[in-house]
């Protein structure tokens, strides 16, 4: 059987961008190809929501039996260089072939750390909690938007971002598979960018089996309407007394300006705050898209 | 709570346990004043998992209520999580100033609220007589529904003509 060809653009790609590929694309997960082959050229660069979206991608892949072949024209001086510098290979499932080759050290376990524009990928154990990667990713964040007016409370509000988007990792995650968390700062785009992965079920998939007994009104809704409805009131498996997390984090990230970014396994949505009253703030959303597993999430905020 | 950041379900749920045995192994304590004092952090669904869940667990029967909240990011996270589980919390700061989080009392109760808030206990009749042209039966509707949806405490007592009477108390 002919393998499927996911053939990345030669400039700059964040999530939007990697999904407007994917969707031409013949879906990887659906295609019925056993073998799965993503041509990064030269001129390409993965943003951090991008690179992290991919990588859950990739793993699943390789979960599901396929051989995933990911091949890089540009050695380590392009793109290849920077999934090496934010841990990208240490959390590639062995099996996934790199082409021309995995760098033979990784970059991100000599700098770790070192350079305050970057959170590394980190794996989020389910097993085990780290309150140190949430504190982290929040320095990084008030590091970089230091010259925000409102940065002592942007602090706070991204805090509280972080942490119901890392614990949805743990609440709807049932799933052998790593989820994944990075920051990158983008200076020249003055934004920083903070992206949460997971391959589990997906927020509607432990949201859906609770719908009919919990709160049967919204059990009719498409999956994209039940997201949007998600944003709006919060929903929760728990009863209507819980769910405000992904309300919480939507109205904090509108009321901060910043975009969030959430993906499930065929369905998006893009909040994008409005500009100072010129704008609505306004949900983009996306069904039937390509299959990726579980949820995953970027938010967007502005430097300054 | 094992660090001063509260955040998760999981770990709110397991501060609740705590909270709960707290609470089971002091039956005679009415109201509960609960110090923020070394939590640096909570996010919305750890808000969500613990006090709020107790405060709606023992609604009308005991009260919880805050002593020195005044973190604005940590207001606003559980007052978040109060809203959406329906369950007011008091929050009272150093001068005795109140302030509510979660949902307020509905327009025709406020006036009752605020009388309430003013005094340790009241009685419907009281209520009744600062008010003009207010009924007892009124007075005394507006604060069962006040201590119904969790805005105060009520116990009986004897009433002068024999019969059974409430009195309503702030959750302070």
């Amino acid at each position: 059987m002919q393998e499927t060809l996911i053939e990345l653009p030669p400039h700059w790609t964040n999530a939007s961008g990697l999904e407007d590929v994917l969707r031409a694309a013949p879906s990887a997960h659906q295609s019925g190809s056993p073998d799965v082959r993503f041509r990064i050229p030269k001129g390409c660069q993965l943003m951090t929501d991008a690179a992290v979206r991919l990588l859950s991608l990739f793993n699943q892949l390789d979960c599901s039996t396929r051989r995933v072949l990911v091949e890089f024209e540009e050695g380590e001086d392009g793109v290849l260089g920077y999934l090496g510098r934010i841990g990208f290979f240490e959390s590639l499932l062995p099996n996934v072939v790199v082409l021309p080759g995995r760098p033979m050290s990784s970059a991100a376990a000599r700098y770790r750390g070192r350079n305050p524009s970057l959170v590394e990928i980190e794996r989020i154990d389910r097993k085990q909690r780290d309150s140190s990667l949430l504190n982290r990713l929040t320095m990084a964040i008030t590091r970089a938007c230091s010259q925000r007016s409102d940065i002592d409370e942007l602090q706070g509000a991204a805090w509280t971002i972080l942490a119901e988007l890392i614990d949805n990792v743990f609440s709807h995650s049932e799933t052998p598979l790593d989820g994944f968390a990075a920051l990158q700062v983008y200076r020249r785009g003055n934004c920083l960018k903070v992206a949460v992965s997971d391959s589990g079920l997906g927020m509607l998939g432990t949201l859906r089996p609770a719908l009919q007994s919990e709160v049967p009104r919204f059990a009719g809704l498409s999956d994209v309407d039940l997201l949007v409805e998600g944003f709006r009131r919060g929903l929760s498996r728990h009863g209507s007394s819980r769910g405000c997390g992904l309300k919480g984090c939507a109205d904090k990230a509108i009321k901060f300006r910043a975009e969030l970014d959430v993906r499930l396994p065929q369905e998006r949505v893009l909040l994008v705050p409005g500009t100072h009253g010129y704008k609505a703030n306004t949900a983009f959303c996306y069904s039937g898209l390509p299959l990726i597993w579980g949820t995953h999430i970027c938010f967007t905020l502005r430097l300054d | 709570m094992a660090e001063d950041d509260g955040w998760g379900r999981n770990a709110g749920r397991e501060t609740y346990r705590k909270l709960m045995d707290f609470v089971e192994v002091h039956p005679g304590v009415l109201v509960f004043r609960v110090s923020l004092s070394g939590v640096r952090r909570i996010d919305i669904s750890f808000a969500s998992e613990t006090l709020v869940e107790l405060a709606r667990r023992y609604r009308g029967r005991k009260g919880f209520c805050f002593v020195d909240l005044t973190d604005g990011d940590q207001i606003e996270n559980w007052a978040a999580a109060a809203q959406r589980a329906g369950q007011p919390i008091m929050s009272w700061d150093a001068s005795g100033k109140p302030g509510m989080l979660g949902p307020e009392p509905s327009q025709g109760n406020a006036d009752a609220f605020r009388f309430a808030l003013d005094r340790p206990e009241v009685r419907a009749a009281e209520y009744g007589a600062a008010r003009t042209a207010m009924s007892i039966t009124n007075a005394s509707s507006k604060f069962k529904q006040l201590w119904e949806q969790g805005f105060l405490l009520r116990r009986e007592v004897v009433a002068d003509s024999g019969g059974v009477e409430y009195l309503y108390a702030r959750i302070r």
